[in-house]
């Protein structure tokens, strides 16, 4: 027979195990851990994290690209770009601080050979263009390469801006050119201009064929001069290729001014920003076209991948990736570059 | 010395409306819309613009004619749909002045001459 003290302690310890028990259970399900299953495009040394491009986690996440901590240095140390792997992931406790734990690699053949891309930057002369969709004022989907064997002359503008020194001096001498071209029939058919929207929510194609008559003398000389507009996310990386910054202040849009002239083999060929005239402009298109180092030659700057493709950023990173894969693997040479 | 002094007194009644600005006193409204008209129009409608494909029109004493520089009739509702919509290469200023501060500029428009 037990004594009382004795019966209390054995309840005690009976209430103190089952309160471990529960704990144990409600811990283990807050902590659900899943399958993740990719392969790394890249590692960042300063944060402990690798870039994984991972499929489908049923229940979890869709298919991506994202970066994922290691907590464990060894582990970190051993795992390379181009390496599939395996691994464990659960909920973060922090906000996006996804943790992979448990990671092995199911295959490393491909160590190595996928090299992290480039960061978005400004593209220097001789480095090729991306190849973004944009829509014009005859509604109608363009793309840069659409443009390829002529000289190309780039900016932004849009319609709504009320400073004459800006927009409305852009387009003004862009119209110089334009007309200054027409009597030169062989340049003509040889270059083309561009103005793109900072402000496609307003500039639909309607707002941009009126606003396009109003410098030229007909519509004929649309087949010269686009006015067009791209998704406000492809706006983005054409901002960051070109050096453009914009900012919506109230009712107006800041931006700087940036002219880009893009050679016939799709490479930049220079940039303006204010310090301009439209003479020099022109003759610097010119200058493209009579070139000798133009269209036979390949630009001396190595090719970097697409770096901007449309839509989702993630998703272009990995598109990106794909195409310097493919570089390396022969696939999807069709997706390259433009001019190819 | 009376004469004198009746001269200088004379002179000193004249001298104010001789400095005081050529427009006459603005209402409220058309003081709000000299304000906006400093803010948005002034840059284009004021100075020379050489680099323009066309120039913008002065707009002094707009009202006193019976078209405006577009050739429209000149009604207070044709001006306000060239503000609101642009017009050639004048931008729209949609969005950018709400209908009440229309209808200040276009009062003030009245008034400059």
């Amino acid at each position: 027979m037990h004594s009382e003290k004795t019966q209390y302690l054995f309840k005690v310890t009976g209430v103190f195990g089952l309160l471990l028990l529960l704990t144990a259970s409600v811990g283990c399900k807050g902590t659900k851990k899943y399958l993740l299953q990719g392969e790394i495009l890249d590692k960042n040394i300063a944060t402990n994290e690798i870039t994984v491009k991972h499929d489908d986690i049923p229940g979890f996440m869709p298919a991506m690209v994202m970066p994922y901590h290691i907590k464990d240095p060894a582990v970190f140390q051993e795992l390379q770009p181009g390496d599939k792997i395996a691994a464990e992931v659960s909920l973060p406790k922090e906000a996006n601080d996804y943790l992979l734990e448990d990671v092995r690699i199911t295959d490393e053949s491909r160590r190595g050979q996928v090299k992290a891309p480039a960061a978005p930057h400004m593209l220097m002369p001789g480095e090729r263009v991306p190849d973004i969709a944009l829509v014009n004022q005859d509604g109608k989907t363009i793309h840069l390469s659409d443009f390829a064997g002529k000289a190309l002359l780039v900016t932004f503008i849009y319609t709504r801006c009320p400073m004459p020194n800006f927009c409305p001096r852009l387009s003004s001498q862009f119209a110089r050119i334009h007309d200054e071209l027409k009597t030169k029939p062989d340049d003509y058919n040889k270059t083309h201009l561009l103005s793109i929207s900072i402000d496609p929510k307003y500039d639909t194609p309607s707002v941009l064929r009126k606003y396009g008559l109003a410098y030229l003398d007909d519509e004929s000389g649309f087949s010269h001069w686009d006015f067009a507009s791209t998704n406000p996310t492809d706006l983005g990386h054409l901002g960051q290729a070109f050096g453009l910054q914009y900012e919506e202040q109230g009712n107006q849009i800041s931006h700087t001014m940036n002219i880009v002239l893009i050679a016939p083999n799709g490479t930049v060929a220079k940039f303006w920003a204010t310090d301009w005239t439209w003479t020099e402009l022109m003759e610097s298109m010119q200058h493209t076209l009579h070139s000798t180092m133009q269209s036979s030659e390949s630009p001396s700057i190595p090719r970097l991948p697409l770096l901007i493709a449309p839509g989702d950023p993630g998703l272009g990173l990995a598109q990106a990736t794909d195409e310097l894969a493919g570089n390396i693997s022969g696939k999807n040479s069709a997706k390259r570059g433009y001019y190819d | 010395m009376v004469r004198w002094g009746l001269f200088m007194v004379g002179m000193l009644l004249l001298i104010p409306s001789m400095v005081c600005t050529p427009n006459e006193k603005l209402s409220d409204v058309e003081v709000q819309g000299r304000w906006l008209y400093d803010d948005h129009c002034a840059e284009c409608h004021e100075n020379s613009h050489p680099e323009l494909r066309k120039q913008p029109p002065n707009l002094h004493g707009l009202f006193l004619g019976k078209q405006l520089p577009s050739g429209a009739p000149t009604t207070e509702e044709q001006l306000r749909k060239t503000i609101i919509e642009g017009r050639g290469t004048m931008p729209a200023f949609d969005r950018r002045l709400r209908e009440d501060e229309v209808k200040q500029l276009v009062a003030y428009l009245h008034k400059l001459k």
